[in-house]
């Protein structure tokens, strides 16, 4: 499903040029859990952010689902992923003016959804999250094992193939970060492909192969035992 | 999506309570502002358009060559305007139009009527429709009198006015006058005011019949109106013999006292004044300026001010955006479109400005009567409103919209997703652009403070200066009455003098200043002298003018009862004798009409008998027994002003119980001459208060938002050591410098604006520094005072509490 070969990417300030991603290549299969871990700096998030369409590559190729997205502008890149990808961030980034069902509801007004459709859509998704009693209030009125349940629920509304997920748990004690990892897995296991940055040993258990980084390179790649056979 | 937009938007300018409330409140008032201004300006701008021909009407002037360079008079003989239809190819219709205020009397009704005297094509070339009598012509039969509706109600009630006669005081005789029909009330906004209106060669002997054949008596103006095949430029070319032939004397005289011609050659040249100018037009001898200063200075000023919130709300948005940065990175990472982002906050600047439109309409109009009582202005929207000004002020509402609501919007709606989403706003530039905007508000505001001190002080100079007269002793008064004038005076000064309190009391034919009557001639006579003809203002007065007056007598002597030769004396000012050019003004001796001969006896100091825009012209005092005197003059003791007024009152009501009581002091009526400049100056004073109240609201929010950015930075300082008092003066610095520039820029802008102002008053102030300092110094200090609230509030924050929001 997802292809990069060589890639590079480089912050420039005026005196010092930092290579954030260098000439790292790999490949994820559809339907596969994905974690990628590494310590702050190695180029995590500049990648998570290729993977996802909202930066572009200073080199090398980047092919998702068979088209090579590397060089887009942002219009394309923004039709490919308002229709591809769901994300789901660490500090949850849900607008806080919306509530719940207008949040969740927003990915598809933007990919231009008949109202009747997304109440529909949008009610199934709460209810499978099971916050639907929650449907009208405002982001600041929930917990956080709550808020990221329904930004969970917006990356999924629009049924993405690929849901890219950056430190979903960072923000949650272990119960409520638990109950998200269990969502990520029931995602993953009807078939939507999940790549997942993370600093948790614990949380990379849950994911079929775990790719290590360490200054914009990859270190190491091991699947997990129990999928070897897989 | 619409109602997903609209729902956000309500929430977030609810959110941002304070900012929306300035927004608002800032908006509100700069539109009522505007609506107010510009109903004025428009309406101003909009005199005399109700005429259908307006675009062929004109008012004729002359320009005439003298020794002294060119004159500039639309006074016209009596047999000019039939003449010149006559004789010049081009003239549609022309009317002469003459006008007074004579008493009409209906019954036991006396009332002092605006009358008009005109020719029968006055209303076909003016549009003043005809709702009752004879539709024709109003003015086909002498000794007929068409009155306004509101007139006829006044005299008549609910009677049918039409065929109805009144009569009228003329050449002190009662003259019967059938109404021959009633017109519809004249518009508020039309330079012809009059109640009744009268056949021309109704005048007063004196004025009409005596001047009949003359070319030499000039005493009214000529309106006439163009066939359509005729140009004005035309026109005033093919006049060039008429002039030649019908002033031929005044040629001569002119050459003679060695008057150059003028660039065509002619010596006495006929124009053209397009009768849409002459609201704004000032007739003096030597130019005829056509001055729409005041109309497009307050556009101007309502245009600054919009302009003022507009900036506040484009660098609040601005601002407020960088709050909103995660909403928009989120919205774009869920695939939002620049466009679609555009909208949603465009969108939201609507919503602001639709609400402001809307109370700045309301208060606008809650607003109108005080409004017109201040300017002293019958403005109002009603009287504006056509298709082509709404459709004008819709789509500048819009323009203004999508300008100052869509630049923030496109500015949000560019930023960077990734950046965005990081809650990082791009420094560069935009920074600039707020300073810039913020310089320009301050550089306007100062602008108008100056403009508002140098108006303050010219207004006051000219109400205080010393005008060569005794202005706060003296009463004026009209002897408006059907008696005879001259008995009437002989009557006051019985029961007057030797009152307590009276000093003395005297008359003469003309006004100082503007009295209650409202009404101001000039009377100017030309004669010859050793060969060359000399110009004089003429007054009529009685005994004792200059001494109830005060006006020092620096030569010779008044006039005085005991010569029996004084009626062919003159007095004359110094003006006078300076045109005369005599080393002994005394010895002056002059012929009048050919063979009369008056001689000089006394000369009076330079006084401002005129408005402080004019230089002082000659005048001489004439004493003829026999003319009338249209105004006592009674010096009344310093003390007890308002005492010795009721008695002066009191005499006139006794005498006169009929006619209403007119008197003012002198300076009462130099008052009234500054109403342009007082309405000048109060529009200009309300307009620099909401120029720096306005200003201020908008440094206020972007301190605000300043202060909140800089919360981080304030506490590393205030850790390492850093002073409430160096934080303060941190965070004001930023500001303060942009009004400093400000100053800069607007400061030799003012200076050269009120100095071309200044420029209209032959008797003026001296600029000085100090008013632009001021005016610098008051913006200063309330920009200093708006922003000490916040920052000196975050510079005695603890430190620990601005560095744990990170």
């Amino acid at each position: 499903m997802i292809t990069i070969t060589d890639l590079e990417k480089y912050y420039a300030t005026e005196e010092v040029r930092t290579i954030a991603l260098n000439k790292l290549s790999f490949k994820v299969n559809e339907g596969e859990f994905v974690a990628i871990m590494g310590p702050s700096g190695c180029g995590k998030s500049t990648l998570l952010n290729i993977l996802g369409l909202l930066d572009d590559p200073d080199g090398g190729s980047f092919v998702f689902n068979g088209i090579e997205v590397a060089g887009f502008n942002e219009r394309k890149r923004a039709d490919l992923r308002k229709h591809n990808i769901g994300f789901v961030f660490q500090s949850f980034n849900l607008i806080d003016e919306l509530t719940v069902f207008e949040n969740v509801e927003l990915p598809l007004i933007y990919t231009g959804v008949k109202p009747a459709e997304r109440k529909e859509r949008v009610d199934a998704v709460l209810e499978k999250m099971q916050i639907m009693h929650r449907r009208k209030h405002f982001p600041q009125q929930l917990s956080g094992g709550q808020q990221q349940r329904v930004a969970v629920a917006r990356a999924v509304i629009n049924n993405p193939k690929l849901i890219l997920a950056d430190e979903p748990t960072g923000n949650l004690d272990s119960s409520n970060g638990n109950e998200v990892m269990d969502l990520l897995t029931e995602l993953n296991e009807t078939g939507t492909t999940i790549i997942m940055v993370t600093h948790s040993e614990h949380d990379a258990k849950y994911s079929h192969r775990i790719i290590r980084m360490l200054d914009g390179q990859k270190v190491t790649e091991n699947v997990l035992s129990e999928y070897i056979s897989k | 999506m619409i109602l997903n937009y609209f729902k956000i938007a309500l929430r977030n300018l609810w959110k941002d309570r304070t900012f929306t409330f300035l927004n608002v409140i800032g908006l509100s008032t700069a539109f009522c502002a505007a609506f107010l201004l510009g109903m004025f300006a428009i309406f101003g701008l909009s005199f005399d358009q109700f005429h259908e021909n307006i675009g062929s009407i004109y008012e004729v002037y002359t320009n005439s060559q003298t020794a002294k360079g060119t004159e500039i008079s639309n006074a016209n003989p009596i047999p000019f305007a039939e003449a010149l239809k006559e004789e010049v190819p081009g003239v549609k219709k022309i009317t002469r139009v003459a006008n007074g205020g004579p008493l009409v009397t209906f019954g036991e009704k006396t009332l002092k009527l605006d009358v008009l005297w005109a020719d029968r094509d006055f209303f076909d070339i003016f549009s003043f429709p005809v709702v009752g009598g004879s539709k024709i012509n109003p003015l086909q039969n002498k000794s007929s009198i068409a009155i306004t509706r509101t007139t006829a109600q006044k005299i008549f009630g609910e009677m049918n006015a039409v065929g109805q006669t009144v009569t009228m005081r003329r050449d002190n005789e009662d003259v019967p006058f059938v109404v021959s029909a009633v017109i519809e009330d004249i518009p508020e906004a039309s330079s012809f005011q009059f109640d009744a209106i009268l056949n021309f060669t109704d005048l007063p002997a004196s004025f009409y019949a005596a001047n009949k054949d003359r070319w030499d008596a000039h005493n009214h103006p000529v309106y006439l109106q163009l066939d359509a095949e005729t140009s004005a430029a035309k026109f005033e070319k093919a006049t060039a013999a008429f002039s030649n032939l019908h002033f031929a004397d005044d040629i001569a005289t002119a050459k003679r006292d060695g008057a150059k011609p003028n660039s065509d050659g002619e010596y006495r040249q006929i124009h053209l004044l397009p009768f849409e100018d002459i609201s704004f037009t000032d007739f003096n001898s030597n130019s005829s300026k056509v001055n729409k200063t005041l109309p497009y200075l307050i556009l101007g000023i309502a245009f600054l001010i919009l302009f003022i919130a507009s900036v506040n709300f484009i660098n609040m948005g601005i601002a407020k955006g960088s709050q909103r940065l995660r909403e928009i990175g989120m919205r774009k990472t869920l695939g939002a479109s620049k466009g679609q982002l555009f909208l949603q906050f465009w969108g939201e600047s609507i919503f602001v400005f639709s609400l402001s439109v809307f109370f700045g309409g309301l208060l606008a109009l809650l607003l109108l009567d005080k409004f017109q009582t201040l300017f002293e202005t019958k403005a109002s929207f009603a009287l504006i409103a056509s298709p082509g000004i709404v459709l004008g002020l819709l789509l500048s509402l819009l323009l203004i919209t999508l300008i100052a609501g869509g630049y923030p919007a496109l500015l949000m709606s560019k930023l960077d997703t990734l950046l965005a989403l990081k809650g990082k706003l791009q420094h560069t530039g935009k920074n600039k652009v707020r300073d810039v905007l913020m310089a320009v508000q301050f550089c306007i505001a100062i602008l108008l403070i100056s403009g508002t001190l140098v108006l303050w002080s010219q207004l006051d100079f000219m109400r205080t200066k010393d005008l060569g007269f005794n202005k706060e002793q003296v009463i004026t008064l009209p002897l408006n009455t059907k008696k005879d004038r001259a008995q009437l005076l002989q009557l006051l000064r019985n029961a007057l003098e030797g009152k307590p309190g009276i000093i003395s009391v005297t008359a003469a034919d003309n006004i100082l200043g503007l009295g209650k009557d409202g009404r101001s001639s000039t009377i100017v006579m030309g004669f010859d002298y050793k060969g060359r003809e000399v110009k004089t203002n003429l007054l009529n007065v009685d005994y004792d003018y200059p001494k109830t007056l005060d006006i020092e007598l620096i030569q010779g002597r008044a006039f005085n009862k005991q010569y029996a030769s004084d009626s062919l004396s003159i007095v004359i000012n110094e003006a006078m004798a300076k045109e005369f050019g005599e080393k002994d003004p005394l010895s002056v001796r002059f012929l009048l009409n050919d063979s009369i001969q008056y001689s000089v006896i006394g000369v009076v100091k330079d006084y401002n008998f005129q408005g402080l825009n004019k230089t002082i012209e000659p005048i001489s005092y004439f004493m003829n027994p026999s003319s009338p005197k249209y105004y006592a003059f009674i010096k009344v003791a310093p003390n007890n002003l308002s005492q010795s007024y009721d008695r002066v009152k009191e005499v006139w009501n006794t005498l006169e119980p009929d006619t209403e009581f007119l008197g003012s002091f002198l300076d009462e009526n130099i008052d009234r001459t500054l109403k342009e400049e007082r309405k000048m100056t109060t529009m200009i004073s309300a307009g620099s208060i909401l120029a720096i109240i306005l200003s201020c609201i908008g440094l206020f929010a972007i301190s605000l938002l300043v202060v909140n950015q800089k919360r981080k930075e304030i506490g590393i300082r205030k850790v390492v050591g850093a002073s409430t008092s160096t934080i303060t003066v941190l965070l004001s610095k930023q500001f303060l410098k942009l009004v400093v520039f400000a100053f800069l820029i607007a400061t030799p802008l003012s200076w050269y604006l009120t100095t071309q102002w200044l420029q209209n008053y032959a008797y003026h102030i001296n600029l000085s520094v100090w008013i632009f300092l001021a005016a610098g110094g008051i913006a200063f200090v309330i920009a200093l005072a708006t922003i000490s609230v916040r920052t000196i509030q975050a510079a005695l924050q603890n430190p620990v509490d601005s560095l744990k929001t990170e």
